[in-house]
């Protein structure tokens, strides 16, 4: 009896053990990370997700990332900078040997970091705090239009869905949307625009939601100064919209994200020496005496007095047994100057917008002012912007041109100057040299920020820039007409290949970096 | 006949109850129990001599049984030596037995330390005792199973003294664990690692290092056997835990009687053996880097006590110098045992309590970063040797420090070795604690209760210092320290009652009900000034000196699992012909989602013995045939269903990706294997000779993968769904025997085979809207490398993939060449799923072959074991890696050459430098070296002299031998050990990325009984 009692108790204990299984997923998560209902404090679980979104639409860390994200694409088709090492033997993104593996993070960079976060905010303010929304639109936009330049089709208005999942909008559809969200920013802001609630996790403009105007209008102008050759009404439209609200006037209303984070260029050029000067910006600022050179660039390292860059595209060259014997050659050439490599990482300043309401004023939009006012602002505010001295000078030269180019390591790579255009605004040049003016000085202006610099190139044709030395493309991409886009990458392949391949049937042809962008239309810019 | 018979007895039995007349004719009872360790004996065959009156001992080894004085009583147990008592006045007879020490053991510890008849067992299982363990002593015990079991394979770490040790029983079948349970004392062990490499490059966070295991901390003179359960079948009653089988670990414990000690040390030397073909200079240059290894094991232990209560206390410290100069290992164990029987042994208690701790400098990594022999291998020089930059440092007077000299540039994989030995050096840091309680009463004749608790804790503790002028990719310019400490601590307890009620003396029944608690515990914190954040002052390694911005990372992390069982587990035997044996365990984890965290798993089990059925004739001593089917289901890891963003220090704020979490909509479940095994074992010529032959075939299926997901959908680039089916099959046989026994001179063999075929059925396949099948699943991602290895549907786990030559048709690689006749570039062929590289075999062996001898002449003895793996391939990443830093390989500086063909397919002759230069370095064409895996060694080798000393001696026995490990290869095609591997889980299977060489040793073996 005695036993069947204590049987009877293990049984029960049994029960106990059971009974008590119900609450165990409590145990089931690290305490040390962050939950939900902890991020509530402060409004952290809308606040903290800003400061990803802030640094990866141009990523600060790790560098790495950033240099596959950017650095090895568009900073140097963009005519701006080169690596002095021929990686992978030279057959790389830079001798369009499209490195597939590098450029996934031109797309997923934005999509882990800006999309999911932007969407998460969405969810959650959308319609209580639309002021917090709308800052989170702007900043999508900011950072997916760059990536709808470099591919085309992205996946935008579809992001997140599982019923939809991976499904392409084509690029003019996701331009649409571009507008569309913009248009949802600055109702939201307009709706309480004196709300200190940004204040605590503003990386850009301290709270001040004006501010976040300002900037969705100048993006507007910009993205429809994009469109205005393959699109001209829809551009004009949303041209004179942006300058009826206001854009950027002057250099405090630049768009800037400041974190405590060293520039992911200050990584790749100071500890790994694996960026310097392009040919092309030696071409042009030495040609023009531009004393932005000196905020730019420091002098070469192994030509004391002298600022030198290296020509797009080098293969590994004759002579050399390995990509660090080429290197050693070249990493004496111009780094970058400190100040460009601030913790300020730069994304759309007001000497942009001058020169986009240049061009605007040349294609008749109203409320773009004068074409050479505005022309010469684009100058004058980029000056005052790098500290630079004699702008006016500047803007009154009509003799300097872009100077021949002379490679000292190897003289096969040296170029002659591929334009004859002069900085000073002749109001009897055609629009087609206007334009080069405009574009070229916009260029010169939002250094280092390549990915708007190629896509302008792109659009334009402008500023002339040196060709790649070697092209390894296999003939898909011609030389002199240049790399026009990256194709789809890897992971998008591997994951959406449905979705990919009705991303293709969108573009102009195959999939490849030798097929135009929508806006890309390869005509007159007239 | 029968029939009548039981009638008979039981008509006596009712007479013997209702009269007195029969007075002469009493119930004898007694306790069976086994000599070697105390353990009761269940299953004894209890026969009065010259009649058919028989019984069988229970689970406690308790009968009853019915004699008059005079009686004979014989107790008769299989592979032990039958007794014979005569019955007197006393009514209480206990009996002991001893092990017939030619034969296998009868009883086997099976799950949960139960212990049961070797003929009923309805599954594979196989012991090996101490003095087979430690005939060539090894400093993880785990080392001497090789070969000395079927379908066990022992890969051994390449990390130098105090290594870890992986184990596969029955090939691999999982992406997340493989390796078994280990069991002390019918109690789950936690083999916790701090982390295994898996990156070819290796770490750049500290290096390619081996976290070590909780095996390398066991005293392995504490081990009185193993049992190696090596199916889910055997395994069930342990629940997930044990789905890759289980080690069972029975220690010693203290013995009635006078006080006994036995001292044993153990020195051996070890020297770097087996290593790629260096040319002569480099080969001396490699010699004189390597020094000579030498161990030294000093084990004490003293046992003793009364029939009531037994003492067993055992102390032993370990002291050895690796290959690598610089690298040591100080350990020291402690355990105490204390086993009392009270109340009439009734109670029985047993309590024991083991610490350990272990200290090892410059723990050896693999791969490129922290790795000294990068730079031993790749120094050439015409006029220096390598010894000349012992002198690692000199003055820097810009800096006014001592900064790193080396014959050339460094660079993020090539160092001064000695620099890195002294100045990037590492030390790990390990404790160990276990203790344990087991309270057993026995209520009555069929019903046990006992209860146990234990305690275990592992603590690894790791740190690397990296002084300043290191190579900047590893530290920035004022250095860099890493610090990784863990804390594992698993608290376990049991309540299991043993059920043995007498049905008929036809059926048996032995029943277990139990539940048991888990709870797991881990604490990590992780602190690395990094590669890009750093030190405010040089050379100062602590955490103030941190610069404090997001390059530099403090981590904590804690995770706590629990798991509730309930399990139960039946053997009916029928008139020991037929015993069925039947499972069942309910899980509850916390890993799993709230809603669906139970989950249940059979087992069941028949073995019909031949010999009892059938006449088989007097040759044929015992035979019997087995089946059984399990299913085992096995809970992930914690914190993989609803993971939180994590902090980056520093003002980083959260991490900006989603974390991985289930695939929205979709609800985790527990993997689950399916397992079927049969076998038959046979012995014959009065259990002279057996054989013992087993077939299985297990199925693992819903793998909880981790799968990227297109960045579009928004749950983050990776995600987890369940999902696969990989299969394993097998034959294992054993065959043993004394073919000479005389009274001088003996010769017992035995010889162990298996066979493992893998293949992987299916992988990632699913129709979920938004999640893609997989084409491959990598468990060795290349990375910037060029070694892979990968699951593909229709191939098997550990097939490797390697960047492949392209060649012709008659095998010539097809190059383009330069005009002046040197190669531009080799092609590369790639022909499959998996991107860039192709498959050049698979790392696992096609059968395993291992030959154990005892040779006794009188107080001499000889043993030896070699140890085949048959089949497989790996690749020697450190020849392509020298040849593509250096000419140091012998056929690169033979001037030799090598036929190739150009793109237009005309032949053409190169020179081996040139070829070899172009196929190696760490991206290289990894196809080109590929070698067969194939080898047989002479593992092991003793040779003893036991010195037997009189009564009146102060010394009881003396035993003294020479011992070798790893003497040879009468086999080898690879240029290292293909027995060695770089990580003991998944990752690096069938690569050496170098690892340090495998060494042989030779030693001496002297032991001391008291």
């Amino acid at each position: 009896m005695k036993n069947t009692n204590k049987l009877l108790a293990c049984l029960a204990i049994v029960g106990l053990v059971s009974s008590s299984c119900s609450n165990l997923e409590d145990y089931n998560n690290n305490p040390r990370d962050i939950t939900q209902e902890q991020l509530e404090v402060d409004f952290q679980h809308v606040g903290s997700k800003y400061k990803p979104i802030f640094e990866s639409i141009y990523q600060y860390t790790p560098a790495w990332s950033y240099q596959l994200q950017q650095n090895l694409n568009a900073d140097t088709y963009s005519g701006y900078m080169t690596p002095p090492r021929p990686f992978v033997a030279g057959a790389n993104n830079t001798t369009y040997n499209l490195v597939t593996g590098w450029n996934d993070f031109i797309w997923t960079v934005p999509y882990n970091n800006v999309m999911n976060n932007v969407k998460s905010i969405t969810d959650l303010t959308e319609t209580e705090l639309p002021t917090l929304n709308g800052v989170a639109l702007i900043l999508k936009v900011a950072a997916m239009h760059r990536v709808a330049d470099v591919f085309g089709p992205i996946v935008y208005t579809n992001f997140g869905s599982i019923e939809k999942a991976g499904v392409y909008d084509s690029q003019q559809e996701a331009y649409n949307a571009f507008f569309t969200d913009l248009d949802t920013a600055v109702e939201g802001l307009m709706s309480d625009i004196d709300s200190p609630a940004f204040a605590a996790f503003d990386l850009s403009y301290g709270g001040n939601l004006q501010s976040w105007v300002t900037l969705a209008n100048s993006l507007r102008l910009r993205l429809a100064i994009r469109i205005s050759k393959v699109d001209p009404a829809k551009a004009k439209a949303e041209g004179e919209k942006a300058l009826s609200q206001g854009v950027m006037t002057s250099n405090g209303d630049s768009f800037f994200v400041n974190s405590v984070l060293s520039h992911p260029l200050s990584v790749i050029d100071n500890s790994w020496g694996d960026i310097r000067m392009n040919a092309s910006m030696e071409s042009i600022l030495s040609g023009y005496g531009d004393s932005r050179m000196q905020s730019y660039f420091d002098e070469a390292v192994d030509y004391p007095g002298s600022y030198k860059g290296i020509r797009n595209g080098l293969p590994l060259q004759a002579g050399y047994a390995d990509e660090l014997a080429q290197k050693a050659d070249y990493i004496g050439f111009s780094g970058m100057n400190d100040g460009v490599k601030t913790s300020s990482v730069q994304l759309m300043t007001a000497s942009e917008v001058y020169f986009l309401k240049a061009e605007a004023a040349l294609r008749g939009w109203a409320g773009a002012g004068d074409a050479q006012s505005n022309y010469e602002m684009g100058i004058t505010t980029s000056f005052d912007q790098r500290g630079a001295s004699g702008a006016s000078a500047y803007i009154m030269d009509n003799t300097s041109v872009p100077s021949d180019y002379v490679d000292p390591v190897n003289a096969a790579n040296n170029a002659l100057a591929l334009s004859t255009a002069t900085v000073a605004w002749n109001a009897g040049d055609n629009n087609e040299m206007k334009l080069e003016k405009i574009i070229t000085q916009k260029w010169i202006a939002m250094f280092p920020e390549g990915q708007e610099a190629w896509s302008e190139f792109r659009r334009t044709g402008y500023p002339k820039i040196f060709p790649v030395v070697s092209n390894q493309s296999g003939g898909v991409i011609d030389t002199d007409i240049q790399i026009r886009r990256i194709p789809f990458v890897d992971s998008e392949l591997s994951t959406n290949a449905a979705g990919v391949a009705d991303a293709i049937s969108l573009l102009n042809g195959p999939d490849n970096g030798a097929t135009r962008l929508w806006w890309d239309t390869g005509g007159s810019n007239f | 006949m029968k029939q009548n018979l039981r009638l008979t007895l039981f008509v006596m039995l009712l007479f013997s109850s209702l009269q007195s007349t029969f007075a002469q004719e009493r119930e004898i009872t007694g306790t069976v129990t086994s000599k070697a360790d105390n353990m009761p004996l269940p299953g004894v065959n209890v026969l009065v001599v010259g009649t058919t009156s028989g019984t069988q001992t229970d689970f406690n080894g308790n009968y009853s049984i019915t004699a008059s004085q005079g009686d004979q009583l014989s107790f008769s147990y299989l592979g032990m030596t039958t007794v014979t008592i005569t019955v007197d006045n006393s009514n209480v007879i206990d009996v002991q037995l001893e092990e017939d020490a030619e034969q296998l053991s009868a009883v086997v510890v099976t799950a949960l330390g139960i212990k049961k008849s070797r003929s009923s067992l309805t599954y594979a299982a196989q012991d090996i005792n101490a003095k087979e363990l430690n005939k060539v002593k090894q400093t993880n015990p785990i080392n001497s199973l090789s070969g000395k079991v079927s379908g066990l394979v022992v890969t051994r770490s390449a990390s130098g003294v105090g290594g870890s040790v992986k184990v596969t029983l029955r090939g691999n079948a999982s992406i997340g664990n493989n390796q078994p349970l280990y069991v002390v004392d019918g109690i789950p062990l936690l083999n916790p690692t701090a982390g295994q490499p898996s990156d070819t490059f290796g770490d750049i966070n500290g290096g390619n290092r081996d976290g070590g295991d909780a095996m390398s901390m066991i005293n392995p003179d504490n081990i009185e056997s193993m049992t190696v359960l090596k199916g889910a079948s055997a395994s069930a009653l342990y629940g997930s835990a044990g789905l890759n089988g289980v080690i069972l670990i029975t220690t010693k414990k203290g013995r009635e009687g006078g006080f006994a000690v036995n001292f044993s040390t153990n020195l051996t030397v070890e020297s770097a053996a087996y290593m790629m073909d260096f040319n002569d200079e480099t080969q001396s240059n490699v010699d004189d880097f390597y020094d000579n290894g030498v161990t030294n094991i000093n084990s004490l232990n003293i046992s003793g006590g009364t029939k009531n209560a037994q003492t067993y206390f055992s102390y032993s410290n370990t002291n050895a110098s690796g290959i690598l100069p610089t690298n040591d290992l100080t350990q020291h164990t402690f355990n105490i045992r204390e086993t009392a029987q009270l109340f009439d042994d009734k109670l029985s208690v047993s309590a024991s309590f083991n610490a350990s701790t272990q200290k090892i400098n410059n723990r050896p990594v693999s791969g490129l970063y922290f790795n000294p022999l990068v730079g031993a291998y790749a120094f050439q020089s015409d006029t220096e040797k390598l010894s000349d930059y012992k002198t690692f440092e000199e003055y820097d007077p810009n800096r006014n420090i001592m900064a790193q000299r080396w014959f050339r540039g460094t660079s993020d994989i090539e160092q001064n070795p000695y620099w890195i030995l002294n100045r990037n050096a590492s030390e790990d840091s390990n404790k160990k604690l276990l203790a344990n309680v087991n309270l057993a009463y026995t209520f009555n004749d069929w019903l046990t209760v006992q209860s146990r608790g234990t305690y275990d804790q592992s603590l690894l503790n790791f740190e690397r210092k990296i002084y300043a002028t290191t190579e900047l990719t590893l530290a920035p310019a004022n250095g860099r320290y890493i610090v990784n400490n863990n804390d594992f601590t698993q608290l376990y307890g049991d309540l299991i009652a043993t059920i043995t009620p007498k049905i008929s003396d036809d059926l048996s029944l032995s029943a277990v009900v139990g539940m048991s608690t888990t709870r797991n515990t881990t604490e990590r914190f992780t602190a690395d000034s990094g590669t890009n954040g750093g030190l405010q002052y040089a050379n100062v390694f602590s955490f103030q000196n941190f610069e404090g911005n997001p390059q530099v990372s403090f981590t904590q992390n804690s995770y706590e699992t629990r798991t509730s069982s309930i399990f139960t587990s039946a053997t009916l035997g029928y008139q020991e012909k037929l015993f069925l044996d039947v499972t069942a365990r309910n899980d509850w984890s916390s890993t799993l989602p709230a809603s669906d965290n139970s989950f249940f798993y059979p087992s069941f089990g028949l073995t019909g013995i031949l010999s009892e059925m059938f006449d088989l004739g007097t040759n044929v001593s015992f035979a019997k045939v087995r089946a059984s089917y399990a299913e085992v289901g096995n809970a992930f890891g914690a914190d993989q269903i609803a993971r939180n963003r994590s902090i980056i220090f520093g003002g980083g704020g959260v991490s900006s990706a989603e974390p991985i979490n289930p695939f929205p909509g979709t609800t985790p479940k527990p993997e689950r294997q399916k397992s079927f095994e049969i076998g038959t074992e046979w012995r014959f010529a009065n259990n002279r000779y057996g054989i013992e032959i087993g077939y299985y075939s297990t199925n693992t299926t819903d793998q909880f993968f981790t799968v990227p997901v297109s960045s579009t959908v928004g749950v983050g680039p990776l995600a987890n769904i369940n999902s696969g089916d990989i299969s394993n099959k097998g034959f294992e046989a054993t065959i043993f025997g004394t073919p000479i026994e005389n009274d001088n001179f003996k010769w017992r063999t035995a010889i162990n085979f298996a066979s493992n075929k893998n293949k992987v059925i299916k992988l990632v396949d699913t129709d979920i809207e938004g999640v893609n099948s997989l084409d491959n699943f990598a468990l060795s991602a290349p990375g910037v490398n060029t070694f892979g290895s990968y699951l593909v549907e229709g191939g098997s786990f550990g097939d490797i993939y390697a960047l492949v030559v392209d060649r012709d048709a008659n095998g010539r690689p097809i190059v383009d060449l330069n005009p002046d006749g040197t190669i531009s570039s080799i092609q590369a062929r790639d022909d499959d799923s998996v991107p860039t590289l192709d498959k050049v075999g698979n790392a696992n062996p096609d059968f395993s072959l291992g030959w154990n001898n005892s040779f006794t002449y009188k107080s001499f003895s000889l043993d030896f074991l070699i140890d085949g793996k048959f089949g497989g391939e790996t690749v020697s990443m450190t020849e392509g890696i020298v040849e593509g830093l250096s000419n140091n390989s012998q056929r690169k500086t033979s001037n030799g050459t090598v036929e190739v063909v150009d793109l237009d397919g005309n032949q053409a002759t190169v020179s081996a430098q040139d070829y070899y230069g172009k196929t190696g370095g760490r991206n290289g064409f990894t196809g080109e070296y590929v070698y067969s895996a194939t080898n047989v060694r002479l593992a092991e080798f003793a040779l003893g002299y036991n010195f037997t000393m009189g009564e009146n001696s102060f010394f009881n026995n003396i035993r003294a031998s020479l011992v070798g490990n790893n003497l040879f290869f009468f086999y080898k095609d690879a240029p290292h050990d293909p027995n060695v591997s770089l990580s003991t889980g998944n990752a690096l299977q069938g690569v050496d990325v170098l690892g340090l060489p495998s060494t042989r040793s030779v030693g001496l073996n002297l032991n001391l009984t008291f």
